[in-house]
């Protein structure tokens, strides 16, 4: 029996807490991305991005099982395209990490060739690949594990010393629960994530690098400047509105949607053959061979239509189905036209949260596998009303420079040249908040709050003598308390007999450097200055799987007997 | 400000320093800086949860890192010196400016004190206490919006009441001199 390719070498969920003396380390940056994946590292004087053994830079993100030993993209010298075919290839991971089987991004994976079923009831998707005919479960976490031992083999042979911190990029998008699913992944792999940064903040510190460089060369160039990045890869859209001064990097807003190349992707594959989606439905294999076949043929067409108006598809998908078709720019653009609809609107939405005006961007950056799409520079460009692009950057490396740069400056790495005197202020993508005022989600910590971040509201009972209270906390930009995200919940006990809306319940919420959330809920008595009952302090997220069963369950149990009111008289 | 209420920028405090003090009124004994020093880790018990690594690779020769860690205690205390002992009572003190600081001098000063007391700053190690950093963030938060620094301005006066401390409001021109001593790492005037 041959050893298996990855050892969980730490069950704590808990990988937050950071040890203040491993700081000696400088912490690697990975963007590990839908689809292609690469890694870099402060050398010293700059960012080098490491290669593999074939010399390349930037890797596919992907897992075979081939009886016990899986391999991922990060020394695999097959073709992707050939592997893809057979359904024992597992990728995609980042689409598929932290969801449960009621989302919609789940239901889209449907469509790739390899195994995603679900049973609609809000539980974990079953994935699985296939294996000497045979599917073989596995899950996001594992895959991505896999592929993350692979990569830190890959870089402890070229530095010749082991690695412990890491730095990754993760969508703006992520809710708290899918976040620390990428911790455990880093975990099983061995890995102490020092810092998850959203993509479009990695792109801020390397660009807040840049413009301290430039004004450096040339005195007298110091002023605040107002960036908008752009970033739209395989699975995620995101955008970023930052205000660099000095090297300090203040982003001002997020915005972020599941949306990207594999919803291109797979509307094409839609449009060239519409009934597609009852082809492969049941994933035997001659129709994984198929969906396959069609999914390289189109992606190859969209990668041609990046610099040519048109393209001819022509794929053979066996049994006499043949695609003949000539493809142009327009139609691509017309079978997409939503999702360059939401681009603009998450564009439009971050400036408008940062409180920024078009006029007053200094740099518009467009990044991403999605920035060679000329539809996609165009928008941009457009909805920031023709503003030239920023040039000086590649787009395909530029988040994992950014997140090699972080790690270094979170390292306590110091610059003889004033290279890293970076900092990056971060701030919450997704407001933070609790179940109040009947069902309303009633934020704590707002949206785009900068962190590290600690406020504090204070709420009261709604029933007379009511001794207990039961605290409900949300992630999300919901109005509804189930629109959001469940983090976890616990329940105040013993507040003094008293009428209602007399007790003080005050709930506070703390999110440090390291984007640690705890929750504080105590309750005072109006007229006294201590707290009534000890103080509840709760690291979340602290539910599991299954969020969409807890909230409901609680609700049935509970009802409204245990709600509470905001208290509008204090601040 | 004499009846301090419940609120947990306090009762953070209070938990950190109850082994020292058993006074409710902590708030006004605690400058930023000993509050820094006294801090405990909150989770003792995970800072031990050993992380080894467990992939079977062929033993590497280690090569010593040459990297430097900043002299921590030596840059604190230099700070140290610089600031004054007891808490800040308004919120231009905790940005270390005067009452009638232009936008800019707000802004900049916010930029300069991130970059020593933010817990990622390269100045300021794992030693550091974050609550500073959000004291200065809510300071800025409020002088940066004109409409709240208004609010703000009227509620000092008021807590004053409305004399005495004027002379701070319409201090001479000179507010600038202030910043200029201690920018260290900004090169230019603008932003």
């Amino acid at each position: 029996m041959a050893e298996p390719a990855y050892i969980v070498t730490s069950d704590s969920e808990t990988t937050g807490e950071e040890k203040p003396s491993t700081f000696s380390e400088i912490a690697i940056g990975i963007d590990i991305g839908t689809s292609q994946c690469s890694v870099a590292m402060w050398s010293g004087s700059r960012v080098e991005l490491l290669k593999n053994t074939g010399n390349q830079k930037i890797m596919k993100s992907y897992v075979t099982f081939k009886g016990n030993t899986p391999s991922g993209g990060v020394c695999s010298q097959l073709s992707h395209e050939d592997e893809m075919l057979s359904g024992a290839t597992i990728f995609n991971m980042k689409r598929l990490i932290g969801r449960v089987d009621t989302d919609p991004v789940v239901h889209a994976s449907k469509n790739l060739p390899f195994l995603v079923q679900t049973l609609d009831i809000g539980v974990r998707p079953f994935i699985a690949a296939l294996v000497n005919n045979m599917w073989r479960s596995t899950t996001p976490e594992e895959v991505l594990a896999i592929f993350l031992v692979e990569l830190r083999a890959m870089i402890e042979a070229q530095l010749k010393r082991r690695i412990r911190n890491v730095v990754l990029t993760v969508p703006v998008s992520f809710s708290r629960f899918q976040l620390t699913r990428i911790e455990r992944a880093c975990a099983m792999a061995g890995l102490h994530v020092l810092r998850l940064m959203p993509e479009p903040t990695a792109v801020a510190l390397l660009y807040a690098q840049q413009q301290q460089q430039n004004a450096h060369e040339n005195m007298g160039s110091g002023c605040e400047k107002i960036a908008l990045i752009f970033n739209m890869g395989a699975g995620y859209c995101d955008v970023a509105v930052t205000a660099t001064a000095g090297g300090v990097s203040q982003i001002k807003a997020l915005a972020g949607s599941t949306i990207g190349g594999e919803d291109l992707l797979q509307n094409m594959m839609r449009h060239l053959l519409p009934e597609s989606g009852n082809l492969f439905q049941n994933h035997r294999v001659k129709e994984i061979k198929r969906m396959g076949l069609l999914r390289v043929a189109t992606q190859d067409a969209i990668h041609q239509l990046s610099s040519q108006t048109s393209v001819q598809v022509d794929v053979d998908l066996g049994d006499g189905l043949k695609i003949w078709k000539t493809v142009d720019r327009e139609e691509f653009e017309e079978v997409n036209r939503k999702v360059f609809e939401k681009c603009e609107s998450l564009i439009i939405q971050c400036l408008k949260d940062a409180k920024v005006e078009v006029e007053d961007v200094n740099d518009v950056i467009v990044v991403g596998g999605c920035s060679y799409i000329p539809r996609v520079k165009n928008l941009v460009a457009n909805t920031c009303k023709g503003k030239e692009l920023y040039k000086g950057m590649n787009p395909l490396e530029a988040p994992v420079c950014g997140a090699a740069l972080e790690g270094a400056v979170a390292s306590g790495i110091n610059d003889p040249l004033g290279n890293l005197d970076l900092l990056t202020i971060q701030a919450t993508p997704l407001a933070i908040g609790i179940r109040a005022d009947g069902n309303k989600f009633v934020p704590v910590i707002p949206k785009d709050t900068a962190m590290p971040a600690r406020k504090e509201l204070v709420f009261t009972t709604i029933h007379d003598n009511q001794t207990e209270a039961l605290i409900i906390v949300y992630e999300g930009e919901g109005e509804k308390a189930e629109e959001n995200h469940l983090l976890g919940y616990f329940k105040i006990m013993g507040i003094p007999a008293a009428p209602k809306g007399m007790p003080e319940i005050n709930v506070c919420m703390d999110i440090d450097a390291a984007n640690v959330l705890r929750v504080l809920a105590g309750v005072v008595m109006p007229g006294s200055r201590k707290p009534a009952i000890p103080v509840m302090e709760v690291r979340m997220p602290s539910v599991d799987d299954g969020h969409g069963w807890c909230a409901e369950a609680l609700n049935r149990s509970y009802g409204a007997s245990l709600d509470l009111v905001t208290l509008q008289n204090k601040a | 400000m004499t009846d301090i209420p419940f609120s947990f920028s306090t009762f953070d405090r209070r938990i950190k320093l109850s082994q020292f003090s058993s006074s409710h009124c902590i708030q006004s004994q605690i400058s930023p800086l000993t509050s820094t020093t006294l801090s405990f880790p909150l989770y003792p018990s995970l800072q031990n949860i050993p992380m080894s690594l467990t992939l079977n690779l062929t033993p590497l020769t280690a090569v010593t890192t040459t990297l430097r860690s900043p002299p921590r205690v030596a840059m604190i205390r230099a700070f140290t010196a610089t600031i004054d002992s007891r808490r800040p009572a308004s919120l231009y003190e905790v940005l270390r400016i005067k009452q009638n600081a232009s936008a800019v001098e707000i802004k900049s000063a916010y930029r300069n004190l991130a970059k020593v007391y933010h817990p990622d700053s390269a100045l300021r190690r794992s030693e550091s206490d974050q609550r500073d950093f959000i004291e200065i963030h809510d300071a800025y938060e409020t002088l940066s919006d004109p409409s709240a620094r208004a609010v703000y301005d009227l509620s000092l006066m008021s807590a004053r009441g409305g004399g005495g401390s004027f002379s701070s409001l319409v201090a001479p021109n000179s507010s600038s001199g202030l910043y200029h001593q201690t920018r260290k790492w900004e090169t230019d005037q603008c932003w």
